[in-house]
């Protein structure tokens, strides 16, 4: 029989809520205060993605990129590490794809697939190299990571400049993909696109990988305690490798996803920040993959609706920002709640013993 | 014109000292954190906030020491949030340190916004900017003096500032205490000291020194805010307090380093060399460095079991 989950092992979920509740208060504050318009500006901002089926499926394509960053961050997290080069692969991925695509020859979505698998495996390289240099000279992979995502943007600029430039643009763009390599639109007057459904098949994916699979427990094992890990015979610097591998080529499977069912070419001109949105899908989560999509889409939800909001009105779109920053803080905050979480548990116990 | 001509330049090393200004500021800031046992991974979130916090403060107060101050309350403010969420409510530094870095992002473009009606720069408000210096008898003395003089005043206060950091760390009643804290804060409140109050001072100054990081890009280097012009270099900083070893010496040579690698990024691009390439030479330096010095304490670490 299955045991009833005690009370106390919902303190997580309500300090998430709680979180996301103060974070919009304080944002709905801010509008309040400084707009000549209000109340239009917060209509705008909490009801406009559902005013129209072109916005509502503008929600589901801006979800697409943050599932796989937050799936990136997660598996990047798991064994301990604060790898942060998702961002990175995630635009190598989409540079990759790029090159993959107008180099290869091969016939229709063969050559999607190819371009997709080439992403995969320049994310996956990516984030390696920070993983590599912890298990080898011990290097801090924060410090690492972080100043490997500017490298990834010039070297990728570079290549995209050097090698697929389309000179009939007036600005830094790359050649046109064709048709060929768009990805199949589902929905009538919207953008999204078979990518969506890839998104979801790979979290799904992931959550066997994490649940059902050994390796799941391995990798949460040496997060927990990597000298026991070693000590019952698990290699811990092999686990990490293996994470970072999987954790960059998610993300850079997501750059490819989104360059082919969003763009006909490549556009970025700076790094695009899917990578430091994904800690904030995987926070909300809880780092849990299967709670993956709902962080997506509320992510994606809030992003719409400060787009829409900052065209009617005088708030700009970074408002966003202030809501990610303030969630981040909150639900990460520990300390909130631990008070009565303990209480909880003491009671619970008690409980248990007059049974 | 050859890569030779580029190095062995007055030029080379000038821009490289100038260059290197943020930097210092950011390491420093750094080493306080670390010295008072807290992560310095806020540095550069917080730099990106008084890089517009600065001119904001010099146009209101329409003087460039007014800008500074506001720059190092508004450094000091959110050292200090980063401190409590960290050290109260217990929240995982990487995550808050990310955080401040996303809050910086929006809020300046935002409060830009609001102040010039684009979200690109400050460069409408005309601020008030810190003035560039001559040091007399220096500045006569060929070469060296071409490279040493004309710096920004904060130049000058930075290289001043590690060498007061290194009397405080290493001299001070006050200083001592604060790295005792930082290396065992358990220890510390045993012998009776106010664990809170020294993460506290520690907070306070290295706020102070993020924020002087901060105005310097947009008081000195370029006399306006722009947005994400930190770009990085708070994580440089952490780096250089690193491999540095947390000394203000090694520090020095650190960040000189990085100078000298930025400065030759800048004057190769003068050369027919693809550009984006070049950019990266900081960046590689850095990497290179951490994981060669990481090595080579990972190999001492294993002698000393063995």
């Amino acid at each position: 029989m299955r045991q009833k989950k005690p009370l106390s092992s919902y303190v997580e979920m309500l300090r998430t809520m709680l979180a996301i509740f103060f974070s919009l208060l304080i944002v709905f504050a801010i509008i309040l205060l400084i707009s000549e318009q209000p109340l239009s500006a917060l209509a705008d901002f909490v009801l406009g993605p559902l005013t129209s089926v072109r916005r509502f499926g503008n929600v589901i394509e801006a979800m697409t990129p943050l599932m796989f960053t937050g799936l990136a961050v997660i598996i990047l997290f798991k064994p301990g590490l604060f790898n942060l080069a998702m961002e990175g692969a995630f635009f190598m991925g989409a540079v990759a794809a790029c090159g993959a695509a107008l180099t290869f020859k091969l016939p229709g979505v063969l050559n999607l697939a190819a371009a997709m698998v080439a992403a995969a495996v320049a994310g996956g390289l990516v984030c390696l190299i920070p993983g590599g240099l912890k298990v080898k000279c011990d290097a801090n992979e924060l410090v690492t990571s972080l100043m490997l995502n500017y490298i990834c943007l010039y070297v990728g600029l570079w290549v995209i400049t050097t090698f697929f430039y389309d000179p009939t643009q007036n600005s830094n763009y790359s050649y046109k993909f064709g048709d060929a390599m768009a990805l199949p639109r589902l929905i009538e007057g919207t953008r999204i696109n078979a990518g969506t459904v890839l998104a979801f098949v790979t979290v799904l994916v992931i959550w066997v990988l994490v649940n059902k699979l050994s390796f799941g427990f391995k990798a949460n094992l040496v997060g927990e305690n990597k000298n026991m890990a070693d000590y019952v015979g698990i290699s811990s610097g092999g686990i990490i490798i293996l994470t970072q591998l999987i954790g960059g080529m998610l993300a850079g499977f997501g750059g490819a996803v989104e360059l082919f069912g969003m763009y006909q070419r490549f556009q970025y001109s700076a790094l695009p920040g899917y990578g430091w949105d994904g800690v904030l899908i995987a926070i909300v989560a809880r780092r849990k993959v299967e709670y993956v999509p709902f962080a997506a889409f509320f992510l994606a939800y809030l992003r719409i609706g400060a787009d829409i909001m900052s065209r009617n009105s005088d708030i700009p779109f970074e408002i966003v920002n202030i809501i990610q920053a303030v969630m981040v803080l909150l639900i990460s905050a520990t300390a909130i709640l631990s008070g009565f979480k303990k209480r909880l548990i003491i009671r619970e116990a008690k409980e248990e013993e007059e049974k | 014109m050859n890569i030779w001509t580029v190095i062995l330049s007055a030029d080379f090393l000038f821009t490289a000292i100038r260059v290197m200004t943020p930097i210092l500021f950011a390491a420093l800031a750094c080493m306080v954190f670390t010295k008072g046992g807290i992560d310095a991974i806020g540095t550069e979130g917080i730099m990106l906030s008084c890089a517009l916090a600065g001119p904001v403060g010099g146009y209101l107060t329409k003087s460039a020491v007014g800008g500074l101050l506001v720059a190092m309350a508004t450094g000091v403010i959110l050292s200090c949030i980063f401190g409590y969420f960290t050290l109260i409510l217990d929240t995982n530094p990487v995550l808050a340190g990310i955080a401040l870095n996303t809050l910086s992002g929006g809020l300046t473009i935002f409060v830009t916004y609001y102040l010039t009606g684009n979200k690109g720069s400050t460069q409408s408000l005309n601020n008030p900017v810190v003035p560039d210096v001559e040091i007399p008898v220096l500045k006569s003395i060929p070469v060296l003096g071409e490279i040493l003089s004309g710096h920004s005043i904060l130049t000058y206060v930075g290289l001043a500032v590690a060498a007061a950091l290194w009397v405080f760390f290493w001299k001070s009643a006050c200083g001592l205490r604060i790295r005792a804290v930082g290396e065992n804060a358990t220890a510390a409140g045993s012998v009776g000291l106010n664990i809170m109050k020294y993460k506290y001072i520690a907070l306070v100054m290295a706020g102070c020194l993020a924020g002087i990081g901060g105005a310097y890009m947009s008081m000195s280097y370029v006399s306006f805010f722009s947005r994400d012009m930190i770009a990085g270099r708070g994580w440089i900083g952490m780096a250089a307090e690193s491999m540095g070893q947390g000394t203000p010496l090694g520090i020095l040579f650190s960040v000189l380093l990085f100078g000298m690698a930025d400065s030759l990024a800048i004057r190769l691009q003068m050369l027919n060399l693809p550009s984006q390439l070049i950019q990266t030479i900081p960046y590689v330096v850095t990497i290179a460095a951490i994981a060669i010095y990481s090595r080579h304490r990972m190999q001492q670490g294993k002698k000393k079991i063995g």
